[in-house]
């Protein structure tokens, strides 16, 4: 890995949290004031009804439920590379591993406050919640939405925890460079960690141990968020690809997002040493297999409603591909799967002009995805009387606005103030004797 | 700190937070110090009484709690509706409880409405009705609705001592046209009756009895007798006519002809008939001119005078001479004024030529809305008011600014400073607002009286709740008015007392208990005999050769047609009625223009482009909607909206069909038109998005609504209810009952049952006509939110009841209407994918919806395949005094709850209180559902279907019943028998 000292490693990364200029803190004001509109939004919803947003009859799931899973897909990347790749020892994930993960905590918080903001009554939540209570009652562990909110729960715990177990060696490295206040903090999150030979020992086999634990979450959790609509009746939900085809959708647009995010930290925090053009490069080759994977799904679902027989299914998906959110259809095809086919050119590959353009096409292909199922879905049901339309409001385009304001802002306050890159493994990295990388 | 000291701080702690909570003061929550005798808390009274919202005089048992009426449903003694009721009566709760209902007598000063005490407005008004009086005679003019005895004679009565020319009474649907021809072809200046429930053939043409003409609650019950499918049989109905009404929808054949051709059809079977020898047993002479006069309405002669298939014209004339009871209507209000008297007419000529005998008309137990006087003598009235120096106007619930077209000039009457108007109207409607005072009385549900809506029969009005207002009954207020301001009250009741005891209907008081606790004498008088007498005068419209309807040219012809909803416009400040979407084009709110579609992109409109229709008369805008079951050259709307006034539910909403019709009127009948030819059609470039509620109209080759041939019912492939796949027309009928599950296809056990109860509903689609009361009366009975144009637009209707209407995929110019509520299904989607448990599956096989558990998750109507869910998008206003309809037998569900149809589990939980107290089940029978009560045509049975001996049960047995959308295994309890097609 080229002329990288550990040194070198260490100040670039250090450097990033220097005190930030004014720029830094006008972009957070305006993220915190994006989020306190996205909040307004919610409260007036919650004094006037759910209403105010465009959910109707049949279509009673609307943009709440599709960024929760557009979020959720987005948490899937952050252990993906951190865990999976571990494991595979693929070096090149080193770099971006922290930012990933940070990504997939942020990201999975975002994407815990959508259901929230879904619910018709939001004060009584803790009805789900499984605990002795005087009302006898205990929460319906065969719906859908209970095993949401098991595997959400112990995604974001394990994530979180994965992603803080990491940090520590950074953490401590930072603190005894910091002073004053900052060393105190730094010193209560480094947890007494003084990079003794026992440490290090029991700290790589729970970081193992842990990535050997997150990797079957990444599976599971979409997997489950998927079974929100794959057990349903719904045509176009009742199917049972659709496991696989969320999870790669999933880490398709994960990948996306950490282009989205990488290739602007890279640039501003002059990464580029540390995050090269060949680590985007291969986030990039990956993307491609992910969008081979999405488009094959595509494809089946349609191949089956044909072969089916069932002229409920056939029907949903002529309508799909041809009827009022034709459009929406066709923005998810092409940004899903034929876009990505761009990363087949080098030039492309290694472009951050290209590279950046189609992760953000690629996100928003993603989103579409999510908006064809789940509005596409119930529009156009078993009942040809009671088929209806959807289209978002203000209102919910305020509370979407405020949650993406509220993604950055955690981010950005995060790469300011903790170490966005781990330090330690890519330290390690440059140990050839110890590194897998190569 | 010792153990005491922390109990202590511990102790103060909590008591100081415990005190420190307060709850939410109630607001005027009074105890009932002394109640009256005969009212329990919690236990309802019902009070017989006969509706008053249209002429037709049905019997209604009201339904008080604590004080206040919350609910009507038909009287079932009453031989007009037997128990049954239209839309329009669920929704006269609308009218009392009216939030826009006057409140004190108005006085207009200065062009402004001003809050006037009892005294002095009673004073004004004598002052007035003085002046004009002792300026000379027949200076006091009084318009009423059609009035019950006691009230007309109280009228009359006023019109003497003011020295007046008796009451007039007006009714825009006054049938002036059918009274005509019965005066010239029978001799008799009435409504006869009909006993469609006897004939075998019935051909209609234009009478849109399963609507408003007449008396459309007990014909829709009357029709399906005869209609309805029975042991392999069932009658034929076709329908002659321009345009696809409800009840032509209802028509085993409907048959399209060009706006007025009724005549024609009609002259073309009497032709027929007299040529295949029939009415050999009329007098010769008779019988010649008959035939003379319709010698020239040959097969040709009438398809190209009416446009009419030639293939169903002799179809229709074959099976009508054919038959062995057949039964002619004529034309009903929506036909122009010349010709609905010839339509009219030549189809009672056509009974007389089939049944000399007129075995299917009742002569004597005629309508009561026969004494609407001709709309001539309504314009007479106004005419000659508006002639006279010094006038009184009164107006008796008459809304004619609205009813009557501009160019009648009634409202430049109204205007007129000679003419002092009064008003005894409740709502500030187009004419009361135009009026001088206004003097608000009693509205049906609040007073003594009587109404009989057909001879024969005395049928009372009784208060049916606690009162609201300080308004007098019209008896009190005209006694008043005319005795120089002597304080009277209680003349309604004691005047319809008096008049039942001169008339031997009551005997005594204690008779007279009874019969206003039953609603009336309802004993059939003894059998009198009617002899026609025929005269020659009838033949007059055929006189000139072949009748030419309106349209000889290219323009296009509007009808007005009346509206099931709304009627003449008096049900259009009830948002019940606004909200229940138009059966045929499934818009609520709005009444949009039907369009033929050709025409459509003729003139290169889309749906929901608004347009300019300009007539002689008048003018409005609307937006049009495409519908193919209309003559190209027609333009039709429905009647009840365009109200300048009359409250936030009706003000500005749509636009007033009457204001295009011609205001002349037929020299022989004295009727008006409600069919205006030759008007002009515009595109005004605006656009308004349509109410509407449905999706598609089209099945998409599903199961949901299905009819099947009449000849495979017996002969033909039997029905296997255990049929032979998975597939969806092959799926085994499943019942919501243990039999109903099969291990190769159910992974979970059957549903336990208690007591063997498993409610369960049977949907007739034979016998639904689509009229929608029983989601009106949903409405009513389940506390079911308004939310509006706006919200039904978004999607967002809360009705439970849904009446979808589907083409017939085997016959696509039939249509089915198909009752649509929760089908509270054995193994239901909703249930498993709740997290809270909200959807329950209860010990009776009901699909509970917990309101109190529901978080708005909203995955139960997603999961749901029949759509039945409907969620509270918002918190739904209902403006002061409407809460007080609310049936405080069911919560009234707040904002982010889903709600559902219940099968009205309060009635089966009082059922279970009286099995209870006689210890023993519930009968067959004993309660059913809102909807099941008010079914006019009994199409919805329910009951439990555990119970081999049940009528449900025996009803699943039959070899149409199918479950929609059964092949998903939900197992629904609500079972659908199919429509029975014939072949024609």
């Amino acid at each position: 890995m080229s002329n990288l000292t550990p040194a070198k490693i260490d100040n670039a990364v250090l450097d990033t949290l220097s005190p930030p200029p004014p720029r830094y803190w006008a972009v957070a004001a305006v993220l915190l004031a994006g989020t306190l509109l996205g909040l307004g939004c919610w409260i007036y919803q919650i004094y006037i009804g759910i209403g105010v947003g465009g959910q109707n009859n049949p279509v009673a799931w609307g943009t709440y439920l599709i960024n929760f899973v557009f979020w959720v897909g987005i948490a899937h990347s952050g252990t993906l590379i951190s865990a999976i790749l571990y494991l595979f020892r693929a070096g090149w994930r080193n770099p971006i591993a922290r930012a990933a993960e940070t990504m997939t905590v942020f990201a999975v918080c975002t994407a815990g406050l959508f259901p929230l903001i879904h619910l018709g009554r939001v004060w009584l939540v803790y009805y789900m919640l499984p605990y002795p209570n005087q009302r006898n009652l205990w929460p319906n562990f065969t719906s859908p939405l209970m095993f949401d909110i098991v595997a959400i729960s112990t995604y974001l715990t394990v994530s979180a925890l994965f992603w803080y177990t990491g940090m520590i060696p950074d953490l401590a490295t930072i603190r005894d460079r910091a002073v004053g206040v900052r060393k105190k903090i730094y010193t209560l999150l480094s947890f007494g960690w003084t990079g003794k030979f026992e440490q290090w020992r029991h700290y790589i086999r729970g970081y193992l141990f842990f990535a050997a634990l997150a990797t079957p979450l990444v599976i599971s959790v979409h997997s489950v968020v998927s079974w929100d609509f794959g057990l349903g009746i719904v045509p176009g939900w009742h199917s049972t690809v659709f496991a696989p085809y969320f999870v790669a959708g999933a880490i398709h647009s994960g990948l996306a997002m950490v282009l989205t995010l990488m290739i602007p930290l890279r640039r501003i925090f002059h990464y580029e040493e540390i995050i090269t053009i060949e680590v985007l490069e291969n986030v990039a080759k990956t993307i491609i297999l992910t969008g081979f994977i999405v488009g094959y799904a595509y494809a089946f679902e349609i191949f089956i409603a044909w072969y089916s027989f069932n002229p409920v299914e056939q029907e949903s998906f002529r309508w799909r591909i041809f009827g009022d959110y034709s459009l929406e259809f066709w923005i998810m095809t092409l940004c899903n799967c034929a876009v990505p086919l761009f990363f087949f050119f080098k030039k492309c590959r290694t472009s951050l002009k290209w590279l950046m353009t189609i992760s953000i096409l690629v996100n928003v292909g993603m989103w579409y995805e999510r908006f064809v199922i789940i509005v596409g879905g119930p529009a156009h049901g078993f009942l040809p009387h009671a088929w209806g339309l959807y289209g978002p409001t203000f209102i919910e385009l305020g509370i979407m606005l405020g949650t993406f304001c509220m993604f950055f802002l955690l981010f950005i306050l995060f790469v300011k103030h903790m170490p966005s890159v781990s330090m330690t493994e890519m330290k390690e990295a440059l140990n050839t004797g110890d590194s897998d990388a190569h | 700190m010792d153990r005491r000291t922390f109990l202590k701080i511990a102790g103060i702690g909590s008591l100081s937070v415990a005190v420190g909570c307060t709850g939410n003061d109630e607001e005027n929550l009074y105890s009932l110090v002394h109640a009256p005798d005969n009212m329990v808390t919690g236990k309802p009274s019902w009070y017989a009484s006969t509706c008053r919202e249209c002429p037709a005089g049905c019997g209604i048992i009201a339904k008080n709690r604590e004080g206040r009426v919350i609910k009507v449903e038909g009287n079932p003694l009453h031989p007009v509706n037997r128990g049954k009721l239209c839309m329009r009566g669920q929704a006269a709760l609308q009218g009392v409880y009216n939030p826009d209902r006057i409140k004190t007598p108005l006085v207009k000063v200065d062009g402004q409405w001003r809050p006037i005490a009892w005294k002095e407005a009673e004073a004004l008004a004598r002052e007035r009705l003085t002046g004009a009086a002792s300026d000379g005679a027949g200076n006091v003019f009084f318009i009423s609705e059609v009035a019950g005895e006691t009230t007309l004679a109280a009228m009359q009565r006023f019109q003497e001592a003011m020295a007046a020319a008796p009451p007039v009474l007006f009714e825009p649907f006054g049938y002036e046209a059918l009274k005509a021809a019965n005066a010239v072809t029978f001799g008799l200046a009435g409504l006869c009756r009909y006993r469609i429930d006897q004939a075998d053939v019935l051909v209609g043409f234009g009478a849109d009895f399963l609507e408003t003409w007449l008396s459309p609650v007990e014909y829709s019950r009357k029709f399906k007798e005869m209609h309805g499918y029975r042991d392999g049989r069932k009658g034929l109905f076709f329908h002659v006519g321009p345009y696809e009404s409800v009840t032509a929808a209802n028509a085993d054949h409907w048959l399209p002809v060009s706006p007025g051709a009724e005549a024609v059809i009609a002259m073309g079977c009497l032709h027929e008939a007299l040529a295949k020898g029939r009415g050999d047993r009329l007098p010769s002479n008779v019988r010649e001119a008959v035939h003379a006069a319709a010698a020239p309405y040959t097969e040709a002669a009438v398809c190209s005078a009416s446009g009419v298939d030639a293939g169903a014209y002799r179809t229709m004339v074959k099976r009508l001479l054919a038959a062995e009871r057949p039964l002619v209507l004529g034309q009903g209000v929506g036909g122009g004024a010349g010709e609905g008297l010839a339509a009219n007419i030549a189809a009672n000529l056509l009974n007389l030529v089939l049944d000399p005998d007129l075995a299917r008309l009742d002569f004597i137990r005629r309508h009561r809305v026969e004494i609407a006087h001709a709309r001539r003598e309504v314009y007479g009235a106004f005419r000659e008011a508006a002639g006279r120096d010094n006038a009184v106007l009164l107006l008796n619930n008459v809304n004619p600014v609205y009813s009557l077209p501009a160019s009648a000039g009634i409202r430049e009457t109204l205007e007129r400073s000679s003419v002092f108007t009064i008003s005894f109207s409740n709502f500030m409607d187009d004419t009361a607002v135009l009026a001088d005072l206004i003097l608000p009385t009693r509205l049906p549900l609040e007073r003594w009286g009587e109404y009989a809506g057909h001879h024969g029969i005395v049928s009372t009005l009784q208060p049916a709740m606690g009162r609201l207002t300080d308004f007098p009954d019209l008896c009190d207020l005209l006694v008043r008015l005319g005795n120089g301001g002597r304080r009277s009250s209680g003349q309604a009741r004691k005047q319809t007392y008096e008049r039942l005891r001169r008339s031997e209907a009551v005997t005594g008081d204690r008779d007279w208990i009874n019969v206003v606790q039953q609603g009336g004498v309802f004993t059939p008088p003894e059998e009198e005999t009617f002899t026609w007498t025929f005269s020659f005068d009838c033949l007059k419209p055929f006189s000139g050769g072949l009748f030419r309807p309106v349209d000889a040219d290219e323009a296009l012809c509007f009808a007005a047609a009346p509206s099931l909803r709304f009627f003449d416009g008096r049900g259009g400040n009830r948002s019940w009625l606004a909200e229940f979407p138009d059966p045929i084009t499934k818009v609520a709110w709005q009444a949009p223009v039907w369009i033929h579609p050709d025409t459509m992109t003729s003139r290169g409109l889309k749906t929901g482009d608004l347009v300019e229709i300009a007539s002689d008369s008048g003018r409005l805008i609307a937006p049009v909607y495409p519908f193919a079951g209309l003559h190209p050259k027609m333009l039709v709307m429905t009647t009840g909206q365009g109200h300048a006034g009359f409250g936030r539910y009706a003000k500005g909403r749509g636009a007033n069909p009457f204001q295009l019709l011609p205001a002349a009127v037929d020299p022989v009948a004295g009727g008006p038109g409600f069919l205006a030819a030759g008007v002009k059609l515009a595109p005004s470039g605006k656009r308004m998005v349509l109410a509407h509620t449905d999706g598609s109209k089209f099945q998409h080759g599903r199961k949901i609504a299905m009819s099947v041939a009449m000849k495979d019912l017996h002969g033909g492939p039997g029905h296997d209810h255990h049929g032979a796949g998975f597939g969806m027309h092959e799926f085994p009928m499943n019942l919501p009952l243990p039999e109903g599950y099969d291990p190769h296809q159910d992974v979970y056990p059957p549903h336990e049952h208690r007591d063997d109860y498993r409610w369960g509903m049977v949907v007739d689609l034979d016998r639904c006509i689509g009229c929608g009361a029983c989601s009106v009366a949903c409405y009513a009975e389940n506390n079911i939110g308004v939310v509006g144009e706006q919200r039904v637009i978004e999607g967002r209707e809360m009705s439970w009841i849904h009446i979808e209407r589907y083409h017939d995929p085997d016959h696509m110019e039939k249509m089915i209407f198909l009752p649509m509520m929760c089908q509270h299904c054995d193994n239901a989607p909703c249930e498993s994918v709740c997290p809270v448990y909200a959807p329950h599956h209860g010990k009776e096989g009901l699909n509970n919806q917990i309101y109190n558990r529901c978080i708005g998750t909203r995955y139960c109507v997603q999961n749901c395949p029949y759509k039945v869910r409907r969620f509270n998008w918002f918190e739904w206003d209902r403006p002061h005094p409407l809460p007080l309809q609310l049936n405080p037998d069911v919560t009234v569900r707040m904002r982010g709850v889903m709600e559902k149809c219940s099968f009205c589990v309060q009635r089966i939980k009082e059922a279970h209180g009286w099995a209870k107290n006689e210890n023993r089940r519930i009968r067959d029978g004993e309660m059913v559902p809102a909807c099941v009560q008010t079914c006019p045509t009994d199409a919805l049975a329910f009951g439990n279907l555990a119970d081999k001996e049940s009528r449900v049960r025996r009803m699943v047995e039959d070899p149409r019943a199918y479950q929609v959308m059964g092949y998903l295994n939900t197992k629904p309890a609500v079972i659908y028998l199919r429509k029975v097609v014939q072949e024609i």
